[in-house]
């Protein structure tokens, strides 16, 4: 199919990055964003009005578009549903971070892929980013000798909407901001991660939130290496960004601190009321969408799989176990 | 596909050339007055070695001039008489009577000819640049630029030579001063200081004040005075809404710190690595071939670049005599006292 044009559709925009991937898919040549569902009517319209594409009511009119491939961006719990409307309707699905809300349904989102023979990848975009893609070489050229750990972040802000809701999101910061450095620790390594100790803090930073706002996780690889990784919606309104992705690796022949997002300008404008960080770096999320078209193009499997996204989600799950249990839970066994 | 010339491959061409291999078109041919060194270049990046000159125009679509700025007039005239649309790398020229000569040549002639000022396409000062355009910070009102390195010892013998590279100001300035009148507009009048004529070995440095036609002003420190290995930039505009500010001390995204095993004391350095969608060096080659396709005026002719050229050297100028130069009362002919 390298001449013809491939057309995507999207599924839902309740999680914000669908945004960025619409613009995305209308910068990259050869693609086309040809329809958006939503089953809440109101955002979906708003949203095609946007890209100026169709809205498609139902999903049924949404795959009638011909589609090769379709984002899904719904809150977490709706990714399983909305997995098994599209497996089989198209060859390709990108689904949204966390892969699902329960174990159980990310392993059948994995099952109706498999069976329907379509390829999933899940959206890890900090695998695009530059620096990120830096270290994962320098780790893998051997030049810091043995690692002994990781000192991790990935902080935020405060979401609200769906993200607070336990039915719908799953939890709070925790499974939110646990599994993208995860992915980024496993894809480094190659490693699992065996061993998970976590603090998860309800409502420390904003009173009645009614979930979890603060993770703390304390972990061990497979292939030795602890760390621990902060989850934390710590990031006050007033703050000069939405986060940050950091690693510190401490190794036999040095330390390394990786800070994902620190290309940036310091803006501060009366009109918006604050100091703000605004980011002139890689776009991220344009690198994971060219990557999901550039494998519908060439025909090539997931760079990011399901089992990826399960693995992850894992980590997230052990840590509200953990934390309930007050004691650190094995994976994998 | 393009064919793309390259015209003196030394020290930038390398980065150019590693661009070009990423865009949709044919390194074709390779010209230097060093034949052994455009052998070279075709033996890595593909494309023939040309030793004579018409036979290079002969067989390329938009040549890149990389030379020396001492050697930009004579191939940007011969250049636009064979009709191929060109790339300039900056300075435009040494001196402001070339500078003319050439926008006069270039201008009646009708061929495209872009003068590769890179720093508009560095992503921080064209995030900078739209931070004005969208009104994020109102009027700009101060615009304040730093670009600190070591002094130019083992790139060649000509950057450190005042009389072919005009020292810091011509060669490392006028990075600044073109972002700066791209920020604010022209230049009514320039005061600087420095070491350009200081008799101190191995070093130059210059403090270099704007005023603006618009109110506004600039401050530019530009040096070759730092300690071997050292390189930092940084930029701060503030407006009457707002302000915006960039220093790449401290923003790098990597930090190492490694066991030095030779001992010698530098265990610590910062990266920042771009992708290629950001790459200032290809955005500005990319940005002239979307000139060539659509007929868009390049974002830097001739005569913007010989703007910056005769503040630069108004800014010497300045350095040598102490007093504050009027750009308006400017001319070649005054610019040859400290040329």
């Amino acid at each position: 199919m390298s001449n013809t044009t491939i057309k995507i559709g999207m599924m839902s925009f309740a999680h914000g990055h669908a945004n960025s991937y619409a613009n995305s898919l209308q910068q990259l040549p050869g693609v086309t964003l040809a329809a958006i569902y939503d089953d809440n009517t109101e955002r979906g319209q708003k949203a095609a009005e946007r890209y100026s594409v169709p809205f498609a009511a139902d999903t049924a009119t949404l795959f009638a578009a011909g589609l090769d491939a379709v984002i899904i961006c719904s809150e977490n719990a709706k990714h399983r549903p909305m997995v098994e409307a599209a497996a089989g309707k198209v060859n390709y699905i990108l689904c949204e971070k966390p892969i699902a809300s329960t174990a159980a349904d990310g392993q059948a989102i994995i099952d109706i892929c498999a069976q329907t023979n379509t390829k999933l990848q899940i959206a890890f975009p900090v695998r695009f980013s530059p620096p990120i893609q830096w270290l994962k070489t320098k780790l893998a050229s051997g030049e810091l000798g043995k690692v002994y750990a990781v000192q991790t972040t990935n902080h935020g802000s405060m979401p609200g909407g769906w993200f607070i809701d336990k039915a719908l999101a799953g939890g709070g910061a925790v499974i939110d901001h646990t599994v993208h450095v995860i992915d980024l620790l496993r894809w480094f390594w190659g490693t699992e991660v065996t061993e998970v100790y976590a603090e998860v803090g309800h409502e420390l930073l904003h009173p009645g939130l009614g979930i979890d706002d603060v993770g703390l996780l304390s972990f061990t690889l497979d292939n030795g290496i602890y760390g621990t990784l902060d989850t934390s919606w710590s990031r006050p309104s007033s703050y000069t960004t939405w986060g940050d992705v950091k690693i510190e690796v401490t190794a036999e022949k040095g330390v390394i601190f990786v800070d994902a997002f620190r290309q940036h300008l310091t803006v501060s404008s009366n009109k918006v009321g604050k100091t703000q960080w605004q980011n002139w770096g890689s776009n991220m999320d344009l690198g994971l969408v060219r990557d999901f078209v550039e494998m519908i193009r060439n025909g090539a499997s997931p760079s990011v799989t399901g089992e990826d996204g399960l693995r992850a989600l894992e980590v997230a799950l052990a840590a509200y176990a953990s934390a309930e249990r007050g004691q650190p839970v094995t994976l994998g066994g | 596909m393009k064919r793309i010339g390259i015209l003196g491959p030394g020290a930038i061409a390398q980065l150019h050339l590693a661009c070009w291999q990423r865009l949709p078109v044919e390194i074709a041919a390779h010209y230097d007055l060093r034949p052994e060194m455009a052998e070279r270049a075709a033996a890595e990046y593909g494309g023939k070695a040309y030793s004579d000159l018409h036979e290079f125009f002969a067989a390329v679509d938009v040549v890149d001039i990389c030379t020396p700025a001492a050697a930009h007039k004579v191939n940007i005239l011969a250049a636009v008489a064979a009709g191929k649309p060109t790339i300039c790398e900056k300075p435009l020229a040494r001196h402001l009577v070339d500078c003319e000569e050439i926008a006069a040549a270039v201008e009646a002639s009708g061929v495209p000819v872009f003068v590769a000022h890179v720093v508009r396409f560095f992503p921080e000062f064209k995030a900078a640049k739209a931070a004005i355009d969208n009104g994020a910070i109102g009027k700009p009102g101060v615009i304040r630029t730093i670009r600190a390195g070591a002094f130019p010892r083992t790139l060649g013998s000509f950057y450190g030579d005042f009389a072919k590279s005009g020292g810091v100001v011509l060669d490392v300035a006028i990075h600044d001063i073109d972002f700066q009148r791209w920020c604010m507009g022209e230049v009514e009048r320039v005061f600087a200081r420095g070491l350009t004529f200081a008799n101190e070995p191995e070093r130059d440095h210059a403090l270099i004040t704007l005023r603006f036609a618009n109110g506004g002003v600039g401050h530019i420190e530009a040096s070759w005075a730092s300690p071997p290995g050292q390189w930092r930039t940084a930029l701060e505009i503030a407006g009457d809404e707002g302000m915006v500010e960039w220093n790449s001390e401290g923003e790098a995204p990597i930090t190492q710190i490694v066991i030095n095993e030779a001992g010698n004391g530098k265990l610590r350095s910062t990266l920042s690595p771009l992708g290629d969608d950001i790459n200032p060096y290809q955005a500005e080659l990319a940005h002239f071939l979307d000139c060539l396709e659509t007929g868009a005026t390049p974002m830097v002719t001739v005569r913007e670049a010989m703007m910056d050229v005769k503040v630069a050297l108004a800014a010497i100028e300045s350095i040598r005599s102490g007093k504050a130069i009027t750009i308006a009362e400017f001319t070649a002919e005054t610019a040859k006292v400290s040329a």
